[in-house]
């Protein structure tokens, strides 16, 4: 018997009994709705939670300190480009770069104007490796990011308010622009000087006794970074490389008589890794740990959230499943009366000189063939559920958060309104629709299973009993 | 060992003929509870190639038993039917499946006929389960439709007709494999007497025409005129087996108790059945026809 006939034979045998075979489809629907809804629902917490952590800190970074220097054995421990290098070389890792940031306070004064005229203090200065700030995902604001190969000159990346650190000398009043201070035009005030136009920018190493020597450097202003609420230093600081920075301090040292070991000119305190994918993140993390370093990321938050949500996930699904696990019992009742009514059918197509094979493959195809419907209806319905439920869901957490925020008004109505269209309460990824669908079929398979094989017992002499 | 039978010693004519199934020592009990019911005592049979042979007998007498039991539909409690080189008993059911695919033809007392199909899609189903495309079986069909004077009625589902059409669909069914063998149990058995012989004439002409053999189960002797051979059984063994045309007086002789009355009415009833069904094939036959008096002899 061809697999063609086979499919025709069970597909009009499904249509012969439209009714029942349509009820029987519409609780495999049923089930499959409940599953593929719940699941969607846990999806839609994880990826909120996601998108909450996202928002706390970037999900594939993983920050390594060693301000020690030591291991927790007193084993001496030193991050520095060697070390970054090993780290670089690791699988899934897409860059790293110290994120060296020395009190530079009174150390450094960055001078630019006439006559040194406006100071910043300098209080947050970051040492990276100049070519991996685009990489680890630093948006410019503008101009351009720190060039590799720099000579004497110091480059410098200013944080997005960082022009606005600069104090004038000259006043007692009024000797700072504040960023909030906006024009009539709502855009932000121009700072005293614009570090990228500046050709005055020095950056002074002090000396600590009064009135020494200090040295001044040539600076120049490459650019402006966007401000990163993950990364402060894209406020008010500025970026540098680290080789500038650490022979910066070298000098520092020099001009004050400070002896530093050569372990603490090499050790770089703190590094920032970005792993090619927010899942390898605990494993790169790992692999890091054992070198002995301290690590933190995203992932020591996110894991115990996302066990959580895991567990809620599969009692959902679990839920679920009961009512698929009913739909399996209809197909099997289904099957069963179906295969009762067609016993003379079954014996005179086995006198006939039909395989038994072929008889059970057909009687399994029509139940797989309700599943199979049943699950592609199903997702189809789940779909529009997930879309009402995320429609009512949004308007919901919208009048609640209005009504929490009480005196917020209409501003704050709209503004939680369109941020909660953004977040999803329910959410049906293509694995979920298609687990789902492939579920259902085999539910329907497995269920018309034992009809199937009892069919094929039925004795030809049915087909000569008269009734 | 074989048992003894009632069997009439061999007819000089079969010895030429080459044996299709052969049945040896065939015993069939059904166990209900501690009681057994002897269904079939000890049978031995020869079938021959090409013959129409009829198992006749009272109802309960066995025919059924023999008869599923040679189409393999049921399992002898002991004995052997062979069919070819075959062993029916001891087949499985992928064998038997393929051994009536290619050898077999079964037609039925209540046409069986599958209600969801049209006349020339049952008809096709033997060709269906064998593989056939549906071009070739749909072509197949029709060819045996027209033979069985239903070209008109393809498209008709089972139910949109009479018992008589059906009957020709379940033969064109039997049929459209071209079987060397078709077992037909009571094919009238619903009909009334003018459709019967209509049946009749189209089942056994195609037989003729083929050089089908044929195994016609009945109890009504008026049918029994359309074979060569008479096989009648009582009481689960048989008590005559003899070519049509000296049927009369052997049978009544020993079978005592079926045709209790009216032997000779019996006797001419059946030479004249035979006469319109088969003038080309056995023209020797042609006598008198009495279908009437000869229906009410059995029951
Ligand atoms: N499945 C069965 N279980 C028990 N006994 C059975 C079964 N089938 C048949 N018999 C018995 O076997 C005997 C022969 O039955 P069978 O059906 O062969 O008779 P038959 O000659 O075909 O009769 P009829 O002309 O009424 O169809 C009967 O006595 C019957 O009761
Ligand atoms: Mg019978």
């Amino acid at each position: 018997m061809k697999i063609s006939d086979q499919i025709i034979m069970c597909l009009q045998n499904l249509f012969r009994r439209k009714v029942r075979t349509a009820l029987t489809v519409f609780g495999v629907i049923i089930g499959t709705c409940a599953i593929v809804v719940m699941v969607s629902l846990g999806v839609g917490m994880q990826a909120s939670q996601d998108a909450m952590l996202a928002e706390m800190g970037d999900l594939t970074m993983i920050t390594i300190n060693n301000y020690s220097g030591r291991k927790e054995n007193g084993d001496k421990l030193i991050l520095d480009d060697a070390a970054l290098h090993q780290i670089q070389q690791m699988k899934h890792v897409d860059v790293v770069t110290p994120f060296y940031e020395p009190n530079t306070w009174r150390a450094f004064t960055l001078y630019g104007g006439n006559g040194k005229r406006y100071k910043s203090e300098l209080y947050t200065v970051v040492g990276v490796y100049p070519e991996a700030l685009e990489k680890m995902g630093f948006k410019l604001n503008k101009g351009a990011f720190l060039s590799e190969n720099q000579g004497d000159t110091i480059e410098i990346l200013g944080g997005y308010y960082f022009p606005y650190d600069f104090q004038d000398t000259r006043k007692k009043r009024n000797n700072t622009v504040y960023y909030w201070n906006t024009k009539e035009d709502g855009s932000m005030p121009d700072p005293f000087i614009d570090i990228m136009k500046e050709n005055k920018l020095v950056l002074q190493i002090n000396n600590a006794k009064e009135n020494g020597k200090t040295i001044d450097m040539k600076v120049k202003g490459v650019g402006i970074l966007e401000y990163d609420s993950q990364n402060y230093q894209t406020g008010y600081g500025i970026f540098v490389s680290v080789k500038q920075l650490k022979a910066l301090e070298e000098k520092y040292n020099k001009l004050n008589n400070i002896k530093a070991s050569e372990d603490e000119k090499s050790n770089y305190t703190t590094a920032k890794v970005k792993v090619t994918d927010m899942k390898y993140v605990e494993e790169v993390q790992a692999a890091i740990d054992e070198m002995g370093y301290d690590t933190y990321s995203m992932e020591n938050i996110r894991k115990p959230m996302q066990e959580q949500a895991r567990k809620q996930q599969m009692t959902l699904g679990g839920l679920g499943a009961i009512s698929l696990f009913v739909a399996a019992l209809s197909i099997t009742n289904t099957m069963v009366m179906s295969i009762y009514e067609r016993t003379r059918e079954i014996g005179v197509m086995k006198v006939l000189g039909c395989m038994v094979g072929n008889i059970r493959s057909v009687f399994l195809m029509e139940a797989g063939v309700i599943g199979f419907m049943g699950g592609v209806i199903g997702i189809i319905f789940s779909y529009i559920i997930s879309y009402i439920i995320n429609l009512v869901g949004n308007g919901l957490t919208g009048g609640f958060s209005g009504g929490m925020s009480m005196g917020g008004g209409v501003y704050m109505d709209m503004g939680m309104g369109m941020g909660g269209g953004m977040a999803q309460t329910s959410i049906i990824p293509w694995w979920l629709a298609l687990g789902a669908l492939v579920f259902a079929t085999l539910i329907g398979l497995i269920s018309g299973y034992s009809p199937a094989n009892r069919a094929v017992k039925i004795s030809a002499l049915e087909a000569i009993k008269n009734e | 060992m074989p048992c003894k039978t009632g069997l009439n010693a061999p007819l000089g004519r079969r010895e030429n003929l080459e044996t299709i199934i052969k049945v040896e020592n065939l015993r069939k009990v059904y166990k209900i509870g501690t009681e057994k019911v002897i269904a079939l005592g000890c049978v031995n049979l020869e079938i021959h190639k090409g013959e129409i042979c009829c198992i006749l007998g009272t109802s309960g007498s066995g025919k059924s038993t023999l008869l599923n039991m040679l189409a393999g539909l049921e399992k002898p409690t002991k004995g052997h039917i062979y069919i070819g080189k075959h062993d029916i008993p001891k087949l499985n059911e992928k064998q038997l499946a393929k051994l009536r695919q290619k050898q077999i033809g079964v037609v039925f007392q209540s046409y069986n006929l599958l209600p969801a199909l049209t006349a020339q899609e049952n008809v096709g189903l033997p060709l269906m389960f064998r593989g056939v495309s549906k071009a070739k079986r749909n072509k197949a069909a029709k060819e045996m439709l027209v033979h069985v004077g239903l070209g008109k009625r393809m498209k008709h589902k089972p139910t949109q007709m009479s018992g008589g059409q059906q009957q020709r669909v379940g033969i064109a069914r039997a049929f459209v494999c071209k079987p060397q063998i078709v077992f037909a149990d009571e094919p009238t058995g619903n009909l009334d007497t003018k459709t019967t012989k209509e049946v009749m004439d189209i089942m056994v002409g195609i037989c003729r025409q083929y050089q089908m053999t044929l195994v016609l189960v009945t109890h009504d002797p008026s049918i029994a005129q359309y074979a060569d051979r008479i096989v009648t059984l009582i009481d689960g063994a048989i008590v005559s087996d003899v070519e049509n045309q000296s049927i009369a007086e052997p049978v009544y002789q020993e079978g005592a108790k079926a045709p209790a009355e009216g032997e000779q009415p019996a006797g001419e009833a059946q030479r004249e059945a035979v006469d319109s069904a088969e003038q080309e094939s056995k023209p020797e036959e042609n006598q008198n026809p009495d279908t009437e008096h000869n229906g009410g002899v059995e029951e």
